[in-house]
């Protein structure tokens, strides 16, 4: 199914800024927030891992119900999971499109990775702290 | 031993109304923060020593090879960058824009991911802004577009809006009139006298409207503009007009949303419509600390806000081309050194790559997404709690904060100056 995906701060976001290879921090970031219609109609329950995609990548979410947001809408707290989907494109601005990404979400079994893991997948090399 | 007046070192609030009570070199307790204020001075996670990856391995380093390492590191670039800043004190800043300068890097700050298009948007119409205190005490309305301070700037409405009683405003919760613009529900817009709720990207239509409306132009509204409907925009233009003062907060929804700084210049000229009726202001709502500060630090060396390359030997600044997610996207910088930010976690992916190929060095206290993809990290001690400097509030008040015990860090200050020493003997 087809979604657009937001992105924002949130109190426990910020909270964890400082720990990012906490389970914490790994929890928040990877929280898909979607109206509970949506969930029943992809059939997924609180907690189930989605695969989101959109024009440039894929990352592995887990969706969490949230009744303030509309059908179609999704949010996630800013961060390295949301930003694996969003397009560097600027339009001659400089700030790239952190809160309009059209998204497509299917449930899928594969683990979300750790933030360490995703770094790594850009090219990096996991620090264990 | 308690101090108190501790400026807190988070978000663009730099609330100075805090007590801490230090024992030895911890922080045990502290007063009138909110959550993310105690999480930060209370977190005790730091990176020890400076680390270098060596293949797929992470090495412990001393600071002189950390920093004589990266100081050749940026010599030997053709294009470096260096971004960041906000996170740290103006002092810190200033080094850095003269490493830039010597070094003919690009120079840019966090707000490049921010607010870049709200001093876009204010290069071209101005800023008919105020302080605070101003608004805390004369404020009858308040507007927050696009910004949810209840989850990013916790302590906003009760220092300064919602619940701040002021000089003028003595019962702040019943004379104050909160409205709150926004795409979805939050913790925020709960607690507004009127929440408009419009459609992603169609704060520009919104904001096109509401200014025809102050124009006495009501008969050209549509019945629904951007999922408002027409009589909700009528009272939202009502009840700004008849504020005695009148206060519009923006946040990052409006300038990464389609339109981006367009949408800011609307905001701001819907703001001077509104001044032909009463008195209103338009004051970001800056998130990260000190950014506010890389602004000011950065302009009145260089006379451009963030995005400054100098590689032509002057100063030159052109946002789409010399910031930082253009130019790594691009993958035009061949080196990049990250002072207190972490654009491994706040950039696309394509730039996270982009960082990963190249050597990037992170000068900061913490763990983050950049560790990963950094090539070395130099940790230092934390602003506002063992480094003290001065750092700019959202509205552009400068504040001194405070060290509040001898940390076993360096600064960043020190850091820097050192790198800038190798680095300008190199360049004679
Ligand atoms: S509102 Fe911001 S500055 Fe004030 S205590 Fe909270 S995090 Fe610190």
């Amino acid at each position: 199914m087809k979604f657009f995906l937001n992105t924002g701060r949130t109190i426990k976001q910020g909270s964890f800024v400082e720990r990012k290879n906490s389970p914490a921090y790994l929890e928040e970031a990877s929280t898909l927030r979607m109206n509970p219609v949506d969930m029943m109609d992809l059939m997924v329950e609180d907690g189930d891992h989605v695969s989101v995609r959109s024009g440039v990548g894929e990352v592995v979410m887990r969706v969490r119900p949230n009744p303030g947001l509309a059908r179609g809408r999704t949010f996630v707290c800013l961060g390295p999971y949301a930003n694996h989907i969003v397009s560097p494109e600027t339009h001659g601005t400089g700030m790239p499109d952190f809160k309009a990404t059209m998204v497509i979400i299917e449930p899928t079994g594969n683990p979300v990775s750790s933030v360490a893991a995703l770094m790594g997948s850009c090219g990096g090399v996991p620090y264990e702290d | 031993m308690k101090i108190e007046d501790v400026v807190c070192p988070f978000c663009g609030c730099l609330c100075d109304d805090l007590v801490v009570q230090v024992e030895g070199n911890r922080v045990v307790n502290v007063e009138n923060g909110c959550t993310l204020a105690n999480e930060k001075f209370m977190g005790d996670h730091r990176l020890e020593t400076p680390i270098r990856r060596s293949g797929k391995k992470w090495e412990r380093i001393s600071y002189d090879e950390a920093i004589a390492e990266t100081a050749g590191i940026l010599l030997d670039a053709d294009r470096p960058l260096l971004y960041g800043w906000s996170g740290t004190y103006g002092e810190a800043q200033t080094i850095g824009v003269h490493l830039a300068e010597v070094l003919g890097a690009v120079i840019d700050n966090t707000s490049t991911v921010c607010h870049g298009p709200s001093i876009m948007a204010i290069q071209e119409v101005g800023h008919p802004g105020c302080t605070l205190g101003q608004i805390k005490n004369r404020a009858d309305v308040v507007i927050y577009w696009a910004a949810n301070p209840i989850e990013a700037h916790p302590r906003h409405m009760s220092r300064y809006t919602t619940f701040a009683d002021g000089f003028f405003v003595k019962n702040a919760f019943r004379e104050r009139k909160v409205i709150v613009v926004d795409v979805r529900e939050t913790d925020s817009s709960q607690i507004a006298d009127e929440f408009v709720k419009v459609n992603p990207g169609g704060d520009y239509a919104i904001l096109s409207a509401l200014r025809a409306i102050v124009r006495g132009k009501r008969d050209i509204i549509p019945p629904n503009v951007e999922g408002v409907s027409r009589e909700q925009l009528f009272r939202v233009a009502e009840i700004c007009m008849a504020a005695k003062f009148g206060a519009i907060f923006f946040g990052v929804g409006l300038t990464m949303a389609s339109g981006k700084y367009k949408n800011i210049r609307n905001a701001i000229e819907l703001t001077e419509e509104l001044n032909r009726h009463t008195k209103f202001t338009i004051s970001p709502m800056r998130g990260h600390w000190n950014v506010y500060g890389s602004n000011e630090v950065f302009t009145w060396i260089t006379g451009y806000p963030y995005a400054v390359d100098f590689a032509r030997g002057i100063a030159f600044y052109n946002p789409g081309e010399t910031t930082s997610v253009d130019i790594l996207r691009r993958g035009e910088c061949d080196a990049c050194l990250v002072v207190a930010s972490d654009p491994g976690a706040h950039f696309p992916r394509a730039c996270a790559e982009h960082l990963a190929r190249i050597p990037t060095i992170q000068i900061d206290p913490h763990v983050n997404a950049t560790t990963h993809l950094s090539q070395i990290q130099i940790p230092v001690a934390v602003t506002g709690i063992d480094a003290e400097g001065t750092a700019y509030r959202m509205d552009g008040v400068p504040l001194r904060t405070r060290k509040l015990f001898q940390g076993s860090h360096p600064d960043d200050l020190e850091v820097l100056e050192k790198i800038y020493a190798i680095v300008r003997e190199a360049k004679g």
